[in-house]
């Protein structure tokens, strides 16, 4: 096992230098000096605080030796501090991890949740008006932003019938669930659905569409024609016959999945005021707070990279048939 | 990861007039071009065919109801926004940056990620490596992270956004004509070719592109669609193109707080951005179906 997941292992580190290296030369790339560009909306500072400036954001260092320095602050935690709310970065990023890993979390959930039964569904009864259904949820899943699925949602659920709250956040749902306390579960639930829904609805078309066409593979296979010729119930063929090896596909996909949600999630906190990472990084472009969006950066990509490591070592659980 | 798109079926060989009689047998594939055309149009024509100067603002018809509600007129047909400005109008002057910023990442990132496509996949070695670990190194990278450093460096606006998002799709493109040219290099003819003397720059522009040409469309195609919902993504956080530049991302990040008073600022440019992209993903998955069964989404 260890022998396999080694050199996934060695690339991931090779991968995290490489963005490391991009995220630390990222204010090396500013044109002109960025020094400049902050200080222009503040004149009460000094030459001096510039130059402590200049030398805190590594300008008077050649590119080489600010990655080094990063490198070694990254490796220690520490990822620099924020221009405008003077806090460590690592600790203003890390405080905001939760909220987004939960959202993506649910929207995992609720895409897996919703996709099983439409790809069986659209597989066993394929050609018919529920298959046609299907292929619409497919194209309609790929086209739709994710904001304007939000704000549709916004309008219906929240402006219209007042059922439930058009953003904000109100602490961990997960954590309400494992302390098995229901009043604050259905609480901090209700501001998840809508965000994670419109997070979930591509995730729905692609996974049932992936599904669908594993199920209707793995049906042809002997191995089902011989269960159904023993007399195994339908049922039983379907769940744990067909679906169980239907779901492999869809765990490769999860990695990449994992990716596209911490894309998605940067639009959606912005769409429903959510406490994450996401916003946190396009607050800090429009305040021109350049180390903290290198310390999102950063931390997205240990996460990702890290998930990715998971799924990985998942896959070749599931399937021994993977790298024996 | 890089082979996974290897090998075309030798057998297809599309001719034009095979083309078009299954686009007009394809429910999918007509509709979807109609969709397109329909965007297009309006992007060229959108200065001729709009009733309104889409900037011009008005108190008079600030909120102004649509057509078919309680005191609506055909003078906005769809209302009026935050700041009287004409809906409608609006919504057909934001097709045309739609389609420009689609129609230049994708040719940049066509061309880019074609020609060092088959760079390596012809010539192999040292250049093969280093450009499939660059783009292994994007797959492995959320794409938005790599748009919101640029974003940073270059600050928000359309060159920005051409780049950022150039960066992001010329990945899918190196890889299929890689895949292609490895596969074209390993036949006869190619090797004839060389015996004759022919130059490598001319064997890839006139034996090699030609045979990648039918899955590249396919990609750019369905690329397209990714590229608007980028662009509306980018510029609905502010990130994309500015004002007074209109976008429909632009549109419904404005209308959502106004969502009590006129829905419309929102619906009439979702609208807009799903027309678009169902189309561009009904017509480019008939075009897959068409030319290539097998080429598979790399992306969601």
């Amino acid at each position: 096992m260890l022998r396999l997941l080694l050199p996934r292992l060695l690339q991931s580190v090779v991968i995290l230098l490489g963005v490391t290296l991009v995220v630390s030369s990222l204010i090396k790339l500013i044109p002109g000096d960025p020094v400049d560009i902050i200080s222009a909306g503040d004149p009460s500072m000094t030459v001096e605080d510039l130059d402590r400036l200049r030398e805190q954001m590594g300008l008077n260092r050649s590119v080489f030796e600010h990655y080094i320095a990063y490198l070694g602050g990254a490796v220690q935690g520490d990822l620099g501090t924020s221009l405008r709310q003077h806090m460590p970065v690592a600790d203003l990023v890390l405080e905001r991890v939760p909220a987004t890993a939960e959202l993506a979390f649910w929207a995992m959930v609720f895409g897996l949740v919703l996709a099983v039964p439409l790809g069986v569904v659209t597989a066993l009864k394929r050609g018919s008006w529920v298959d046609y259904g299907g292929t619409v949820v497919a194209v309609l899943g790929v086209s739709t932003p994710s904001f304007l699925l939000a704000v549709m949602m916004i309008l219906w659920f929240s402006v219209d019938m007042r059922m439930l709250p058009a953003s904000g956040y109100r602490g961990s749902a997960l954590g309400a669930l494992f302390t098995l306390d229901f009043a604050g579960f259905v609480t901090t639930i209700r501001y998840f659905l809508l965000p994670a829904i419109s997070l979930s609805f591509v995730l729905v078309a692609v996974n049932a569409r992936l599904i669908r066409s594993a199920m209707l593979e793995v049906l042809e296979q002997d191995y089902i024609t011989f269960a159904t010729a023993k007399g195994v119930p339908r049922m039983v063929i379907i769940l744990r016959h067909a679906l169980r090896n239907a779901l492999l596909p869809v765990v490769t996909m999860l990695g990449l999945q994992v990716g596209s949600l911490l894309s998605g999630t940067v639009v959606i906190e912005n769409v429903f005021a959510w406490p994450g990472i996401g916003r946190l990084a396009v607050d800090a472009i429009h305040n021109r707070d350049y180390a903290v969006i290198q310390g999102v950066v950063l931390i997205s990509a240990v996460l990702f990279i890290a998930l990715n490591l998971v799924v990985d070592g998942l896959y070749r659980i599931i399937d021994p048939r993977v790298g024996s | 990861m890089t082979d996974e798109t290897a090998s075309l079926p030798s057998s297809v060989s599309p001719t034009r007039t095979g083309f078009l009689s299954a686009l007009i047998r394809s429910p999918k594939g007509l509709s979807g071009l109609i969709l397109v055309l329909f965007i297009l149009f309006c992007a060229i024509a959108g200065p001729w065919i709009m009733p309104h100067d889409p900037v011009h603002q008005s108190l008079f018809s600030r909120f102004a109801p649509t057509v078919w509600q309680e005191g609506g007129s055909a003078k906005h047909l769809l209302g009026g926004d935050n700041m009287g400005r004409d809906i409608l109008s609006r919504t057909i002057a934001g097709a045309r940056i739609s389609v420009q910023v689609a129609v230049i990442v994708v040719s940049i990132a066509l061309v880019a990620g074609s020609l060092l496509g088959a760079l390596a996949g012809f010539f192999g070695g040292w250049l093969d490596t280093v450009i499939m670990r660059i783009v292994d190194f994007q797959l492995a990278f959320p794409f938005l992270l790599l748009a919101l450093i640029f974003m940073a460096v270059l600050g928000p606006g359309f060159t920005t956004l051409v780049v950022a998002l150039s960066m992001g799709f010329w990945i899918n493109f190196a890889r299929v004509v890689r895949s292609e040219t490895l596969r074209i290099r390993k036949l006869d003819y190619i090797d004839a070719a060389i015996t004759m003397g022919v130059s490598r720059a001319r064997i890839i522009l006139t034996h090699v592109l030609p045979n990648v040409l039918p899955a590249m469309l396919v990609v750019a195609t369905l690329d397209v669609a990714l590229v608007v919902l980028s662009e509306a993504g980018l510029s609905f956080l502010g990130l994309g193109v500015q004002p007074p530049t209109i976008s429909w991302g632009m549109m419904i990040a404005d209308g959502r707080d106004y969502l009590y008073q006129q829905p419309w600022i929102v619906i009439a440019p979702g609208i807009a951005v799903l027309m678009t992209s169902v189309g561009i993903n009904l017509f480019g998955d008939f075009m897959r179906d068409h030319f290539d069964p097998r080429l598979e989404r790399t992306r969601t």
